[in-house]
């Protein structure tokens, strides 16, 4: 592959992305610019934005890959990565937007009227992101070094560098802009090759296998693993932190419904691409699952099938689809750990909150270039189990059940955090081909843990639920004042 | 944008370095008002059927949709030959999972979106709130 068109597209991404960013910063000018865009934000340019953060390198490389590897099998990942924003919808949505806070740690302090949960909370947050950018810096490397024959730390330390600058120059509203320009640009990355893809084979090359074929020889999954899975994907997109702070860009409850209904269409809209990847890939690929490179599928492909000229051009369009996957979710994680860090450590300041990006940027670098990349997709997958065994279970009972207790939602989240983080920890040192199924998809039995030890420690500290739990169910579930919603 | 400034009992996150926008009306005269309507027994009854009805919703566009969900597998795995079967071409399976579920979740969330919209309207007409 020529080198230069991975090299050329990156930069070109990169310096949109700075351009975008640069034009927000004119606007932004306070705290509360930096942290939720002062809450003006349209309900579609919002919605982009939201799709744009959400389809990380796991949505864009690696369900392809998946597919590629397992078939019909993963074609359950883009279903719960998309019906988790409907559960989002049902129960989250609304009533967080109108709680008024900025994070899911003042959420949780405001909800139990707690100090103590806040300081957990804000632990669990910090480790969902760090675990959750790793996978994306993985993404990079992989890309420089197919891409560019760079070695591969260039590409996690590109994404840094700039993800720095752009958080530390314009905070969340340049990055509501960056964000859903990026969506755009994965949607046009991946259906403007696949047209021309579909055009090449109807020049002739029939000669293919069935995508039923299958190149690994992998055992289907079974009931116990779909479920398992569907279960932290379904739940485990309601904690993600940087999903969640976009909500508070909403003016109120009935746009954050409102945004969210769009998310849907277009998750839906993109999820049938990687589809069509991964579907291709089987028929004309194989050989890159037996080559231990399922998830550079997407990236490869273009060039192996058209060639020449036009598959350079394809290839570059990719390429820059997946650094805008890369650059986007980790600089919506970067700023959701900033807000977090910055406010429990330096005060909420915007020079705190700038210090604070730094910290959350640099830390998952460290980790990303001391461990291996597995599969994409998978890895994701299993930071959505953690997510699920420790916000969801506080999340949901604090919105809906009056009866929640700091006491509870502590244990709850340690019971959670602890159960999926051992699965986790033990299910590496084994290796994907001998940890047994309960190991790689905890998610079936650490969620429900996790559930019935927030609302069991809650009954038994029934004395700790705060005064002003009926003030906050109020508003939490009320509609908003004629001023807010008649816009 | 003004910063209207938020008083101790409208404020949720009481105590937390957290500036709160216009939005939510603190500071007229009116807001007072329907806090104490709101705190009043009458006014908690509607609350709280208020969010039972959501919740209700909730779980059962959930449970619709989860048990469509669950019954994809079934049907392949149930209805023989339909997993050999094609549409224009493409194994019917993949085109079930890989775009079937796509209406099913948008039509959910359309239905769920019109009913809760519903649901607060409704409240706002009991509790007053015009």
């Amino acid at each position: 592959m020529n080198p230069v068109v991975g090299l050329a597209a990156f930069a070109a991404v990169s310096l949109a992305t700075a351009v975008i960013g640069f034009y927000g910063l004119r606007v932004s000018r306070t705290t509360g610019d930096f942290y939720v865009a002062s809450r003006t934000v349209k309900p579609w340019w919002n919605a982009s934005a939201i799709g744009g953060e959400y389809l990380s390198a796991a949505s864009f490389l690696g369900v392809a890959g998946l597919i590629l590897l397992s078939g019909t099998d993963a074609l359950w990942y883009p279903v719960g990565y998309t019906a988790g924003y409907l559960m989002l919808l049902l129960f989250v949505a609304a009533p967080l937007r109108r709680s008024g806070a900025y994070t899911i740690p003042d959420f949780t302090e405001a909800r139990l009227d707690s100090r103590a949960v806040r300081r957990v909370t804000s632990l669990v947050v910090v480790l969902v992101g760090w675990l959750y950018i790793v996978p994306q810096l993985h993404g990079a490397a992989l890309a420089i070094r197919i891409t560019t024959g760079l070695p591969a730390w260039v590409g996690p330390v590109a994404v840094v560098g700039v993800v720095c600058i752009t958080v530390v120059v314009g905070g969340m509203r340049s990055i509501t802009f960056v964000q859903a320009f990026q969506y755009w640009l994965k949607l046009t990355a991946l259906a403007v090759p696949i047209v021309f893809l579909l055009f090449a084979l109807g020049g002739g090359e029939s000669a293919a296998a069935a995508p039923a074929a299958n190149p690994t020889a992998l055992a289907p999954a079974g009931p116990y693993q779909i479920i398992s899975l569907l279960v932290a994907l379904l739940f485990g997109t309601l904690g993600l932190p940087h999903v969640l702070v976009r909500f508070y860009t909403n003016p109120d409850g009935q746009s954050a419904r409102r945004t969210t209904l769009i998310v849907l269409g277009l998750l839906s809209a993109f999820y049938l691409f990687p589809t069509a990847y991964g579907m291709l890939g089987r028929m004309f690929a194989p050989d890159l699952a037996q080559s231990g490179q399922a998830d550079a599928l997407v990236l490869l492909l273009p060039g192996r099938m058209i060639g020449g000229m036009a598959g350079d051009l394809l290839t570059a369009l990719v390429v820059a689809g997946a650094f805008a996957a890369f650059l986007s979710t980790t600089s919506g994680l970067v700023v959701s750990l900033a807000g977090v860090i910055s406010q429990d450590v330096f005060g909420g300041s915007v020079r705190g909150f700038r210090l604070a990006a730094l910290i959350s940027a640099i830390v998952p670098l460290g980790i990303a270039s001391m461990t291996e990349s597995l599969a994409l997709a998978g890895s994701v997958g299993l930071v959505f189990a953690f997510t699920a065994s420790t916000i969801c279970p506080v999340l949901l009972l604090g919105i809906w059940w009056r009866g929640l207790t700091d006491a509870g939602a502590i244990a709850g989240m340690a019971t959670g955090g602890v159960l999926c983080g051992s699965a986790m920890v033990a299910g590496s040192v084994l290796g994907a081909a001998q940890s047994p199924s309960w190991l790689a998809q905890p998610a079936a039995w650490t969620v429900p843990a996790a559930f019935a030890v927030t609302v069991l420690v809650s009954r038994a500290t029934r004395g700790r639920v705060p005064r002003t739990m009926t003030r906050v169910m109020t508003r939490l579930h009320t509609p908003e004042r004629p001023l807010a919603t008649e816009r | 944008m003004t910063r209207v400034r938020v008083t101790a009992p409208r404020s949720l996150t009481s105590g937390s370095p957290t500036p709160d926008g216009a939005a939510l009306a603190g500071g007229r005269p009116a807001a007072a008002a329907h806090e104490a309507a709101e705190e009043s027994d009458a006014g908690q009854l509607f609350v709280r059927s208020l969010i039972r009805s959501q919740l209700r919703l909730g779980l059962v566009v959930g449970l619709g949709f989860l048990l469509i969900l669950l019954a994809f597998p079934l049907m392949l795995g149930l209805v023989p030959g339909l997993a050999d079967s094609t549409i224009a071409g493409l194994p019917f399976d993949w085109v079930l999972l890989g775009a079937g579920i796509y209406p099913v979740i948008g039509l959910s969330a359309w239905l769920y979106v019109r009913t809760a919209t519903r649901n607060e309207a409704r409240y706002r007409d009991l509790a007053g709130d015009k």
